[in-house]
């Protein structure tokens, strides 16, 4: 009877240790993200933290390369400077007009990069004005966690204190936004659009 | 020519391990349009591009278009309207970032680098006829010149100076004889200016009189901020020995936040041509306002209002033209 006993209790602490000991205790959430039955890549998942600590991401970019954008989508926490070097040999000039930031950087080479701080929550539809089939999606979020899934749908916000969050996920595509209540003893997080 | 476009190509490939993340896009594009100048056309280009390797690049395009008057240029920008299947650019190219240097090579079918000359500079960028100097029917530098040779980027991306070397491998009506090609471009890059000084000296065109060798100097400027880009290029040469053309060409586009889709374009341009020291006819001149629309499903419309003066062409044609064209234009793979 103790040892079935002990054991649920060193399992229930296991999960819990982190927590327990440092009084701000962080896991990694995974999670995967799927469409009409299939991986949903690209999918961007985030969780409601406006008042978490800033959190540097490391440079950011957004290149031009073969005609394209690369990555195709990105999310950044609102505030951040994104790159956008031009690696092609031909001129591109990179807008965006709807909803998020607007602006329009005109023309630069090869070899030379214009900034962008993207400093206001909300999604940024970039395009080029020379190469109608370049665009991407930037999404602006007001918190430090969050992700974009990768080609089988598999996304992993690293270091998310314990709590309980509202989550957003966001695809290209996708008539609306999901979003729900993730805790940290939940475990993984499902996104699914029908 | 084909050894030195072969040896830019091993230059291109040497060195590079085959790398994992290999990608190629492909595209299509479809584009048909009316003028009241009594013509219609359409064309389609296929192309593909990519890494073929690590660092190293591809690019190929295959293109067909028909014209129900060859010698008007509606829709001729930057493809030739001949009825043909022709491959219009194959080459490899890579890119070194030496420090803060810049040194880029490209072998294979390329455009001449001559001025602004990129495909996309002209394609349905707003305006549905190439500047006059770039017309093949004008003995200037044509839209449609081509090189089989080497191409090389050097310099910091501020400043680079840009040789290409090759052999003439034009497509459409205005074809170069045979022979060694040498084109310089020196582009210079400050906030938002773009400059650009070019020459080139190559074979004469086969349909001229006389042979001989050809020369052209141009000169070339960009500006953009926030929405609007002006841009204009000047230049002058000799398509054979007794013979001048030169003109000008200025453009501005305007897409302004709140504009939406549509950017606002327009053009003023000027063409002369002098052989033994005489202008031939009065300078033709050309003003053109429009408009270029991207709609739903990949679909971009161009509506262009062109008044045309001077030169016997203008008189043979109506002196105030509407022109239309759709364009689809898709990646099926990516």
């Amino acid at each position: 009877m103790i040892r079935p006993l002990l054991a649920v209790v060193l399992l229930a602490f296991s999960v819990a240790a982190p927590a327990s000991l440092s009084g701000q205790s962080a896991i990694d959430l995974h999670g995967t993200a799927r469409a009409g039955g299939g991986p949903a890549p690209d999918t961007v998942v985030w969780l409601d933290a406006p008042n978490a600590p800033a959190r540097s991401q490391g440079r950011v970019v957004l290149d031009q390369r073969n005609l394209s954008f690369s990555p195709h989508v990105l999310v950044v926490r609102t505030g951040t400077t994104v790159d956008f070097p031009n690696d092609d040999r031909v001129f591109h000039n990179v807008f965006s007009f709807h909803d998020g930031k607007a602006f329009d950087l005109g023309l630069y080479p090869v070899g030379t990069m214009r900034p962008i701080k993207f400093d206001r929550p909300g999604l940024s539809r970039i395009f080029c004005n020379i190469h109608p089939n370049m665009a991407a999606y930037v999404m602006t979020v007001d918190s430090p966690y969050f992700a974009r899934a990768d080609e089988s749908g598999a996304f992993t916000i690293a270091d998310v204190p314990a709590g309980t969050y509202k989550y957003h996920a966001w695809r290209s595509g996708a008539a609306m936004e999901l979003a729900g209540t993730w805790t940290a003893t939940d475990g993984s997080l499902a996104i699914s659009w029908r | 020519m084909k050894t030195i476009a072969l040896a830019a190509c091993v230059v291109c490939l040497t060195g590079t391990p085959i790398a994992h993340a290999q990608s190629m896009t492909t595209e299509a594009v479809v584009s048909a349009g009316a003028s009241t100048d009594e013509v219609s056309a359409i064309g389609a280009q296929l192309r593909a591009f990519g890494d073929v390797m690590s660092g190293v690049r591809f690019f190929g395009e295959a293109a067909w278009a028909k014209s129900s008057n060859d010698d008007n240029d509606f829709m001729g920008s930057a493809y030739p309207y001949n009825g043909r299947v022709q491959i219009i650019e194959a080459y490899a190219e890579r890119t070194f970032r030496p420090g803060e240097a810049l040194v880029s090579i490209r072998g294979g079918r390329f455009r001449t680098p001559f001025g602004i000359y990129s495909a996309s500079d002209h394609a349905y960028s707003g305006f549905l006829r190439p500047p006059f100097f770039r017309y093949d029917e004008h003995e200037a530098v044509s839209n449609n010149f081509l090189e089989h040779g080497a191409d090389l980027v050097v310099g910091v991306p501020r400043l680079t100076l840009e040789t290409a070397l090759g052999a003439p491998a034009d497509v459409g009506t205005a074809v170069r004889r045979s022979g060694l090609d040498a084109v310089f471009r020196l582009q210079g890059y400050y906030g938002p200016f773009i400059a650009g000084v070019s020459h080139m000296r190559t074979s004469s065109l086969k349909s001229a009189e006389v042979e001989g060798r050809a020369d052209f100097s141009g000169l070339d400027l960009r500006w953009s901020h926030n929405g609007i880009q002006a841009r204009g290029e000047w230049m002058t040469g000799h398509p054979f020995a007794g013979a001048t053309t030169h003109g000008w060409y200025a453009d501005t586009f305007v897409h302004l936040v709140g504009m939406g889709p549509v950017t606002a374009v327009a053009r003023v341009e000027q063409f002369e041509r002098e052989e033994a020291g005489e202008s031939e006819e009065e300078p033709a001149r050309r003003q053109v306002i429009g408009v270029r629309i991207r709609l739903p499903r990949a679909l971009t419309l161009n509506v262009d209002v062109v008044h045309r003066m001077g030169s016997v062409e203008a008189e043979e044609s109506r002196p105030t033209t509407l022109d239309v064209g759709l364009t689809w234009s898709v990646r099926p793979h990516k």
